[in-house]
Parts: C-alpha cells; sequence; structure tokens
C-alpha cells in the first residue's frame, strides 16, 4: 500500500470527522487510553491583532440562546453550537499596542512578574508529553517593542521564544532526530564512514590536526552511543508516513499548514497546550495575496485614515483572520478523538487585545471560547455581561476549569460567571419602539442598526424592525460619511430619508435626518 | 588561546641568554621590588591583578601582556601613581632599555598551525556557495520585524568571541554533540532541497539532463566529482572519488545513494574544519599550501569558501606568483562578497551589532546600523586611505538620517512612501559632505552616537575601537558622581572630574575623558547641541584642542600611528582567525611602517596582510 499520500489529500479534504488512512496507526494508540481513561483536554489560544472594526465585529441585539452572528463571524457561523461568544470584555479605555497585547493572557499589562495564563494550564495538563507547550507566531519580533510580539510569558514573567515556521515545527515534533529506526541506521552507517575518514587523516597528522580530530572522534562516538541508547526508547507510534508541510508560497499557506501541525500535534498528544499569534500586535504585514498594498496597522485605523477601499480591504483582513479560525475549528472536528471529536475536548480562545483598532479602547474585546473541554463549557451561547470585565476574570476562571486554583490572577479574585450552566448578569438593553412610517417616497423607521451579513457589500446597512422585514440603508458615500452610520451599528436609530419599496421590502437611499434614540453622538474618533 | 603560551616559551628562552637572566636579577628586579611590588603582588590580590612579584627573565613571553602594559604605564608617567615615591629617569631608561632589547630578541614566527571549525557565518555562506542557494527558513517576510531568515544562522548556536575578539577565531570552541546535529540537519536540508523540483535548473547544470526516471549512475558520478572538490576546497584523488561514485553505484536508488555519500562529506572533519587537509611536514616552517593559502584569502576576505577561479589558480599552483596573487585579492575586493569585510569583520570591530538594538522602530534602526556598515565597505572597495575612517568627505544616507547632513542631504534622489505603507527599511545613498563639517568619519555617525551614550563610554569605546588600547576593568567601589553641592552650579564635567580625581581613577581616566567630552556637542536631540558646552581636552602626550575637530586633526595626523596600529591588528587577527602574539610584533610593526609611510589604503591593507609571513606560513608540530 502506498502510505505517501499528499498531505493536502488528507488534511484539505472534505472536512468532517472521517480518519485520513494514514493514521489508522495512531489511532489504535489513541484508542487503547480510551477504555480506560478520560481523554486529555486541551488549551490553545489563537490571536487576532489589531483589533477589530466594532461595526462589523459586534454582535447587534440578542440574547444568550437567541442571537445573530456580526458580519465578520459568518466565516466561522457553522460552528455555532460549538461556541461561547463573550461580550463585554476588557475595561480598560484608550491602550497601547503593547499593554493591550499584555493583557491577552497576562490579564493585566502591569501582571509582568508571574506566568500568562496558557502556561500555568500548560504546568497542569502537559503530564509527559514531548513538548510541555508551544509558542507559535506568523511574523518576526518588533524589537523596540517587545510587547507586541509575545502573548506567552514564563514564570518569571520573561517572554517564551517564538516559531513562525512551519517546517521546523513539524521536524521538532515528528522527526526528531534519531527517533526513527530509519533515520537512526542511516546516522550509524554515516558515523561509521565519518569515522574511516577520520582515522586515516589522523595517521598522517600533526599535533593540533590530532587533538582535532580527536575532539571530532569524541563527538562521532558520543554519537554512536546516544543511536544506542535510542534504540530502546523510541516511541510506539511511527510518524514517519506523514508528510512534511511544503514551503509556503504565502502567508495563507505558512497560517494553514501551522494550523494543521497544531491539529496534529493535539491529536498526537505531543502537545496539550499551544498558543499561536496570527500576528504582531501593530503588525504592518502586507497582504499581498488578498491583492492589498497597504500595511495592516495602517488600514486598521479605519477612521484616520478613511476611505472605502482601505475599509473594504481592512475587512478582507479581518476576514482572513477569522476563516483562520474557522480552519483550526474545522481541524479540530475532523480528527477523531475517543467518543467525539478532537474540538470535543478542547478549549480555544479566539480573540484580540484590543476591541476598537482606530480609537484602541480595550472595552469589548472580541473574546471567543470554542470547544467543551469536556464538558467544562456551555457552548451555543453568546453572553453578553451587564458592565465591562477584567479579562484576568476569564483567565481565573479558566484556571479554575482546569485545575489550577489560584485565588486570584493579576488582580481579579473573582472568577467570570456564566461559562458553563452557572448565573451571571446579562447585559440590559435600554427598551425602545421599532416602528416603519411610509408617506409616499418618504421613509422613517426606528430600530436597530446593523451593517450588512456580507461583508463584499460593507456599504450596505440594515435596521431590523420587529415584526417586519428589516429597512435597507443604500446610500452614497456622502450621506454615509457625513451622518457616520457606522457608528450607530448595534444601538437603535430614528433615520429618514427618501427610497423604494419592492414587495415589502423597504430601502432608504437618501438620509435626511439620522437620530439616536438615546441620543450617542460619533466623537471626534469615532467610526 | 590554549597552545601559545607554552610555544613561546620554547622560542624565547634561546633567544635570552644567562646574561640576559643575570642582567634581569641585578638591575631590573631591583627597581620593581622598590616601586612596584608593594602593590602588585599577592596574585589575584594584586592591583588590577598585575602581580610583578612573580616576573623573571624567563617568563617574559608569557606575560608579555603584563610587561607591555606595565612599561606603557610607567612611560606615560601613569605608573607609580602620583602620590608614590618615582622612579629615577636613569631607572626608567633602564627598564625601557631592558624591554627592548627583549622585544627585539623576539623573531618573527608565523605561529603554529590549528585547525578550526568554521564559524556559523562562514558555514552558512560556505553552503550557500556549495549549493547554490541560501537555506532559508520557511516563512513568509513580514514588513519591518527582526526575523532571522537564514536556516543556518536561526539553527547554529552563536560563536562567542574567540581570543581575538572575533567569532571565526573558533578555537575554544568546540565541536559539540549539539552542532553535530544541527549540521546533520541542516545538510540533510541543503541535499533535500537540491534534489527538489524547486531546484533541478540548478542540479542539471551541473548533471545534464535528469529524465523523468529520476537520477541515474552517471548523473550522480557528475554531481560527486563537481561537488566534493569543492566541498573540500581542493582537489580530491581519484580513487576517493572512485570509491565514493563506487558506493553510489551499489545503492538501490542512485538518489539516496548519492545524497548520503555527500552527507558523509559535509559531515566530515576536512568540510567542517579549516585547513585540516593542508599537506605539510610536520616541525619545519614553510609556506602553506596553495589550497591553504586560497582557503585563506577567501575566508579573510569574503568569509566563503574559494570560487572557481581561485581554486583553479591554487590547483596550478599560480598563486605563489606574486602578480597572479595580487589580482586575485584585488578580485575578490572587487567582488560583491567582500562586504564580509564590512558586514562581519568591520562590524565585530567596531561593535556595529550593538547599533540602534532595541531604542527605535526597525527601519530607523536599520538605518542607523547600515550607514556605517556601507561606509567601511565604501572605505575597501574604493581604496580610501586608512584614516579615512575617522576624516571622510563622505557618508551614506536615508531619509531617516538625512537630517545629520543638512544641505548636502539635497544630493539624495527623493524618497516618496507609497500610500498605506507607514514604515519601511530604505537603503542609503551615498553623498560627499560639502557644507556639512562635523560628520564626516566614523566617530560622529549618528549609530556609533547612539551606542555610546555618555563621554566616559564614547570616550573608552574610542580607546579600545579605535587606538587599539585594552583597559582594565573599572574598581568595583567607583560609587556615584555626586550631587551638585548647594549653592553651586557645576557643570556635570566639573561634577565628574572632582568624583574621579583619585589617582587610581586618573590612570584610565586621565585617557578616556578628554576624548569622551570633546564629544559632548553631539549630544541631546540628533546630537547636536546648540549650548556651549565644554569640549576642549588634553591628551596624556601633551596636546590639546579646543573641540572634537581639534581631537580629530591630532588623531590623524600627529596620533596617527596608532589609529593605523590597531587598524593593522585587528585586520590581521580577523585574517588569521587568532589572536596575535608577540612574535607577531615584528610582522605588524613591518606592516604599519609602510602604510604609516606611504599614506596606505585598506586595499593595500589587505594585500600586506595577504602577503605577511603569518599569512603564508605555517609550522605544523610533530
Amino acid at each position: 500500500m502506498n502510505w505517501n499520500i499528499d498531505r493536502r489529500t488528507f488534511l484539505r479534504g472534505t472536512a468532517g470527522v472521517a480518519l485520513p488512512l494514514p493514521f489508522l496507526n495512531l489511532m489504535t494508540a489513541s484508542a487503547k487510553e480510551s477504555a480506560t481513561q478520560k481523554p486529555p483536554v486541551r488549551f490553545m489560544t489563537l490571536f487576532k491583532p489589531n483589533g477589530v472594526h466594532p461595526p462589523s465585529w459586534n454582535i447587534s441585539g440578542g440574547s444568550e440562546n437567541d442571537f445573530r452572528m456580526s458580519p465578520l463571524m459568518r466565516p466561522f457561523a457553522k460552528h455555532k453550537d460549538d461556541l461561547l461568544i463573550l461580550d463585554n470584555m476588557g475595561n480598560f479605555g484608550f491602550s497601547s499596542h503593547a499593554n493591550s497585547t499584555r493583557r491577552f493572557l497576562s490579564g493585566h499589562h502591569r501582571n509582568t512578574k508571574s506566568a500568562s495564563v496558557d502556561q500555568l494550564i500548560a504546568d497542569k495538563i502537559s503530564g509527559d508529553t514531548p513538548h510541555r507547550s508551544l509558542e507559535l507566531t506568523t511574523e518576526g519580533l518588533f524589537p523596540n517593542q517587545i510587547g507586541c510580539s509575545y502573548i506567552s510569558y514564563d514564570q518569571g514573567g520573561q517572554p517564551m521564544p517564538r516559531e513562525s515556521d512551519p517546517q521546523l515545527i513539524f521536524d521538532r515534533l515528528f522527526r526528531s532526530p534519531l527517533s526513527h529506526p530509519r533515520k537512526r541506521q542511516e546516522m550509524a552507517s554515516l558515523l561509521d564512514r565519518v569515522r574511516d575518514d577520520a582515522k586515516s587523516l589522523s595517521r598522517k597528522a600533526g599535533h593540533e590536526d590530532r587533538a582535532t580530530l580527536d575532539q571530532y572522534l569524541t563527538v562521532v562516538r558520543e554519537t554512536e552511543k546516544r543511536l544506542q541508547d535510542m534504540q530502546g526508547r523510541s516511541s510506539s507510534t511511527d510518524f514517519s508516513k506523514l508528510k512534511r508541510p511544503e514551503r509556503p508560497a504565502n502567508l495563507n499557506e505558512q497560517a494553514e499548514s501551522m494550523i494543521d501541525l497544531i491539529a496534529l500535534a493535539m491529536w498526537t498528544d505531543s502537545s496539550r497546550c499551544i498558543t499561536y499569534m496570527l500576528g504582531n500586535s501593530n503588525s504592518r504585514m502586507i497582504f499581498d495575496f488578498l491583492g492589498i498594498k497597504e500595511q495592516h496597522h495602517y488600514l486598521s485605523h479605519f477612521f484616520r485614515n478613511f476611505s472605502r477601499e482601505n475599509l473594504e480591504a481592512l475587512l478582507k483582513i479581518s476576514r482572513w483572520h477569522m476563516e483562520k479560525f474557522d480552519y483550526l475549528l474545522t481541524r479540530l472536528k475532523s480528527f477523531k478523538d475517543h467518543n467525539g471529536t478532537l474540538l470535543d475536548h478542547s478549549v480555544v480562545l479566539f480573540g484580540s487585545g484590543m476591541g476598537h483598532s482606530d480609537n484602541h479602547t480595550a472595552t469589548r474585546i472580541p473574546i471567543i471560547l470554542a470547544g467543551q473541554g469536556g464538558g467544562m463549557l456551555k457552548t451555543g451561547r453568546y453572553i453578553r455581561y451587564s458592565q465591562n470585565q477584567q479579562l484576568g476574570q476569564l483567565h481565573l476562571a479558566l484556571l479554575q476549569k482546569f485545575g489550577v486554583e489560584p485565588d486570584s490572577f493579576a488582580g481579579s479574585s473573582s472568577a467570570l460567571a456564566g461559562l458553563d450552566s452557572s448565573d451571571f448578569t446579562p447585559w440590559q438593553e435600554r427598551p425602545f419602539e421599532s416602528w416603519v412610517k411610509v408617506e409616499g417616497d418618504q421613509i422613517t423607521v426606528q430600530g436597530r442598526l446593523r451593517m450588512s451579513d456580507n461583508l463584499d457589500e460593507a456599504k450596505l446597512f440594515f435596521l431590523d424592525v420587529e415584526g417586519k422585514p428589516a429597512v435597507r440603508i443604500e446610500v452614497n458615500f456622502k450621506d454615509f460619511h457625513n451622518f457616520n452610520i457606522a457608528y450607530h451599528c448595534g444601538t437603535p436609530i430614528t433615520i429618514s430619508g427618501t427610497g423604494n419599496e419592492q414587495g415589502d421590502r423597504l430601502t432608504i437611499t437618501k438620509v435626511k435626518e439620522l437620530k439616536s434614540v438615546f441620543g450617542a453622538k460619533p466623537g471626534s474618533a469615532a467610526g | 588561546m590554549r597552545v601559545f603560551p607554552a610555544i613561546l616559551c620554547l622560542l624565547l628562552t634561546d633567544a635570552l641568554s644567562t646574561e640576559a637572566s643575570a642582567s634581569y636579577e641585578t638591575e631590573i628586579k631591583p627597581i620593581l621590588q622598590k616601586y612596584c611590588v608593594d602593590c602588585h603582588s599577592g596574585g589575584d590580590e594584586a592591583k588590577g591583578k598585575v602581580d610583578l612579584s612573580t616576573m623573571t627573565s624567563s617568563n617574559f613571553a608569557t606575560r608579555f601582556e603584563h610587561w607591555e602594559s606595565a612599561i606603557e604605564r610607567v612611560k606615560a608617567h601613569e605608573m607609580p601613581p602620583e602620590d608614590s615615591p618615582q622612579p629615577m629617569e636613569e631607572e626608567r631608561q633602564r627598564l625601557f632599555k631592558w624591554y627592548h632589547d627583549q622585544l627585539d630578541s623576539v623573531e618573527a614566527h608565523p605561529g603554529f598551525f590549528a585547525p578550526r571549525r568554521l564559524c556559523a557565518s562562514e558555514y552558512r555562506k560556505t553552503l550557500r556557495s556549495l549549493f547554490g542557494f541560501d537555506l532559508e527558513v520557511a516563512i513568509i517576510e513580514a514588513e519591518q520585524t527582526v526575523v532571522e531568515k537564514s536556516l543556518v544562522m536561526k539553527l547554529l548556536p552563536t560563536d562567542p568571541p574567540g581570543a581575538s575578539g572575533f567569532r571565526n577565531d573558533t578555537h575554544g570552541n568546540p565541536l559539540t554533540t549539539t552542532l553535530w546535529d544541527q549540521y546533520s540537519y541542516l545538510a540533510d536540508a541543503g541535499l533535500a532541497e537540491l534534489f527538489s523540483q524547486k531546484r533541478r535548473a540548478l542540479l542539471e547544470e551541473i548533471t545534464g539532463p535528469i529524465p523523468q526516471t529520476g537520477i541515474q549512475l552517471e548523473h550522480a558520478e557528475k554531481l560527486v566529482r563537481s561537488f566534493v572538490p569543492r566541498a573540500f576546497r581542493r582537489n580530491v584523488a581519484d580513487e576517493k572519488i572512485a570509491r565514493i561514485i563506487k558506493s553510489v553505484a551499489q545503492s538501490d536508488d542512485f538518489e539516496v545513494g548519492v545524497k548520503s555519500e555527500l552527507k558523509a562529506v559535509l559531515m566530515s572533519a576536512g568540510f567542517m574544519f579549516r585547513g585540516l587537509l593542508m599537506k605539510g611536514e610536520a616541525g619545519k616552517q614553510q609556506s602553506v599550501d596553495s589550497y591553504e593559502l586560497a582557503e585563506r584569502l577567501s575566508y579573510f576576505i569574503w568569509g566563503n569558501m574559494p570560487d572557481a577561479e581561485l581554486l583553479e589558480a591554487a590547483s596550478t599552483r599560480n598563486l605563489s606568483n606574486p602578480d597572479i596573487y595580487a589580482a586575485q585579492i584585488e578580485r575578490l575586493i572587487d567582488s560583491p562578497k567582500s562586504i564580509n569585510l564590512a558586514d562581519d569583520f568591520a562590524s565585530q570591530w567596531l561593535t556595529l551589532d550593538q547599533v540602534a538594538k532595541q531604542s527605535v522602530q526597525v527601519p530607523e534602526a536599520e538605518a542607523l546600523r547600515s550607514q556605517p556598515i556601507d561606509f567601511m565597505h565604501y572605505l575597501f572597495v574604493e581604496d580610501r586611505p586608512l584614516l579615512e575612517l575617522l576624516d571622510s568627505k563622505t557618508a551614506f544616507a536615508n531619509p531617516f538620517t538625512a537630517k545629520f547632513y543638512g544641505a548636502d542631504s539635497k544630493q539624495m534622489i527623493r524618497y516618496r512612501k507609497q500610500k498605506g505603507i507607514e514604515r519601511e527599511i530604505v537603503s542609503n545613498q551615498k553623498i560627499s559632505l560639502v557644507q556639512t563639517k562635523n560628520r564626516g568619519g566614523i566617530l560622529t555617525m549618528p549609530g556609533i552616537l547612539e551606542m555610546n551614550r555618555g563621554p566616559v563610554i564614547r570616550g573608552t569605546w574610542i580607546l579600545e575601537r579605535i587606538l587599539g588600547e585594552e583597559l582594565p576593568e573599572p574598581p568595583a567601589d567607583v560609587g556615584q558622581i555626586p550631587a551638585n553641592p548647594p549653592e553651586k552650579n557645576l557643570t556635570f564635567r566639573e561634577r565628574f572630574e572632582m568624583h574621579r580625581s583619585k589617582a587610581t581613577c586618573a590612570i584610565c581616566h586621565d585617557k578616556i575623558d578628554p576624548l569622551g567630552f570633546s564629544l559632548q556637542w553631539y549630544d541631546g536631540p540628533n546630537y547636536k547641541r546648540n549650548v556651549d558646552v565644554d569640549t576642549t581636552g588634553q591628551l596624556p602626550t601633551g596636546e590639546s584642542f579646543e573641540n572634537f575637530a581639534g581631537l580629530k586633526q591630532i588623531l590623524v595626523t600627529s596620533q596617527s600611528e596608532p589609529v593605523i596600529r590597531n587598524i593593522v591588528e585587528r585586520t590581521l587577527s580577523y585574517a588569521l582567525c587568532r589572536k596575535l602574539e608577540v612574535f607577531d610584533r615584528p610582522t605588524v610593526d613591518k606592516i604599519v611602517d609602510e602604510l604609516v609611510a606611504s599614506n596606505g589604503t585598506y586595499r593595500d591593507l589587505v594585500h600586506r596582510v595577504a602577503t605577511s609571513l603569518p599569512f603564508q606560513q605555517t609550522v605544523k608540530r610533530n
């Protein structure tokens, strides 16, 4: 049988729980355990750099069990039942890139002397896995802004070295030198060869040459000894049929290869704790493979650098980030793990350091937990807390779930409620009425505003009106800009203007007046 | 350095007669007893850890460094300290004469031959030349972040600088099993890429067209014949090549077979170590063989293995013809690979990797760091006089550094940022300093000023890196610079001078401070001050100056000899990959004299180093 099936065939094949053939040998290994013990719960984080554009990210209205995923959430909407979407997370106003990034896993930016939450969890759950934790990233360092380049910190609060090369990670996970019998045999015959060469040189050599050759032969001998030591300790699972990732041709391939490896590492129980940054905060990555020429950070300031094209480019980038989250979840679901999928026995923390990427506020930070963690989380829900929550509370709750029992974390001493079936205080929206009035081509509507679900038509907005089809707002750039329509997304407004009616669908094409029901006014740095 | 002290004893004991020994006991030792050993005795307890009580005439060579610094200090009236009894002039002269007699008795010697492991950057470049491509990490380059793109540099541990201060001096840095595993990984990675579809055209240049069915024996044979001699940087005996080809022929799959043979070559001592395969008779001073000479030359100038032309010249022994050898030196410097002289040699000599380490955004940091490197490259390639290091009418600037060059920066082609690009690395342009009077030369480049903040650090750097002096560590109890006393408004310099007026401090600070404080104008935003500041100073030689321009004038005229000597010593030490020893002094003296007399250039320097005795000859010990 030919085992050398192309990696893309089995890793990129139709999503689902069907097991790729080359892993049959691994499956039996893991099936052995399942009879007797509970599967391990894994912890992963996926960090999205540079915040979000809130009108496209925030969920408009909705309640715990009845909500509509936002436009940016569309790429992973199919995983709705596996998600616990948290809102009103973060309680800082303006935040620097570095501080907001430090908080993502450390709770508070001043929490600089102790470990980030992933590392504390790794200590607890890694057991005897070969890799206690993996810290992965996409791009290089900002040496002058170290805080932007790391999310994982060790016990002393020092940044954990990160790796961004999927080939090196693959080799580290599955090609550790001498672990495989064939590799050992190759090395053994190589050692014979080079030793003979070195000895024949040594016979003719002078004093200094001999000293050098002695040193060389010592290393050869030590390596032979290491080979012998390895004979007895080889792993029962054979990774030799796993195909090494190709050199990525673009950032997308690099990120997908890395996510493939994250899933494989978890599934093979090579590691149980992995953090992955899709980019540094403050990233100036250019997404040329999406046809974008501007730097990400420039675009993320969507108000300061506002233009229709810039916003469209930013949303394309954000959507790419969301697609990678989807890719990770899909990957995790494609692997069978005991009586369910790998995702069922995992907790994935997805999010960013700041909410609003233009004015750098660190409230309403995107935070989503995915996977039930073997029953520790109750998913399929949207929780918007009554008040802004400290990130440290979330971390404390996760620590407790994973069996680490600190009294407090990063200054937070109460754990975030509601992650399982526990009570929490939900956000109470002030009540308002929604209605539509039509007089000729004059339309006046009151309702909650949201962006179009389709990011390709980001200039389209809808007003949700109870009991009626949503009213479409399709106006020119001047109106969009002058009335700062996007700013009001998620809140009730009264808007009047002219438009048309097709069937029962109303469309406003020209705005005359826009009023916020509760009087929120766009500030100078709004968006 | 492990081997040399013992060797020196051998070398020198013959030269020193019993008469010399007697004169030491009666004429020199009493001077030391009278003026020095009160403080300088007791091993590690001795002042400055210099124990002069154990000096004898026979350990002159092994303790040469202590002799050298002791004599320099006595000459400069720095020792004994002012408040101690001073030797009479006759005693001082007797000491100097004895010292110089000892020195003169040292004959030039090429040093003993020692193979050395390729350092990481040499290994990287050698693999690149051998394979025809650089091994890179599988990462898409992200804008404006620092990432190690070279797989070799990423995986190999950074070489610590050897006794010479340079990383190519790997004598004290042995092969380890960790390194073995990394070399093995890198060899596999290189060979896998060579045989990949991506590199097929490159491979076929060597093997001829490869059919669909894969590598045949004829292709493997062509590859072996091309690869193996280049890897060993010399001709390889026919029998050896035949053995390798036979071995490939016996394998089931020729591609697998030839890969494992080539890996054995890359993992062999002859590839990893430089000089191990050199022919030569033990126990005799002799010219290094022509391949070794070619290799020394290419690793000195390029940090890389010889190319085909240089190997060809070595195989026909043409390198022994001085004209051909000189032409090869010129060719190597003309090649873009000679950037090594700037970005490896000069970068280590002038500690350029410390420039803009953490303080600023990547493009700004790169601007500061690339400026002195481009400048050093220019000095070598355009054959500028040695002293232009300190005083030049040429500079390299980009938009981040343009502000330092006023109207002269208008010579640059204007840079425009594309829409949506906030920050990016921009390359330098060469400009002539016509109106800018105070920025020429390395010492006032913004990166250098940024790296060395404050007069003491600046002065120390100039003393060590430009004038070649080695300073002892400051004593542990230096304390703080006092605050301004009440009712007084003293400048930093005045307060600092109160602080360091103690005799033990003054020994070094008399040398450091005038240099460092001369640069006080280059301080604050943009390294430029608009207020008056005391930049005057007096060198230990007695020469005084008003400001940095005055100091620079002294350094390129009356005090140019130590500057040139330092340049020569650093270059020779880098070229030889070892610390210079007392027996190198005659070689250094000769090169310095020639370059001073001829107002020599950087190309002259390379030629003289490459034709020097220790570069061309060696002694293999039995």
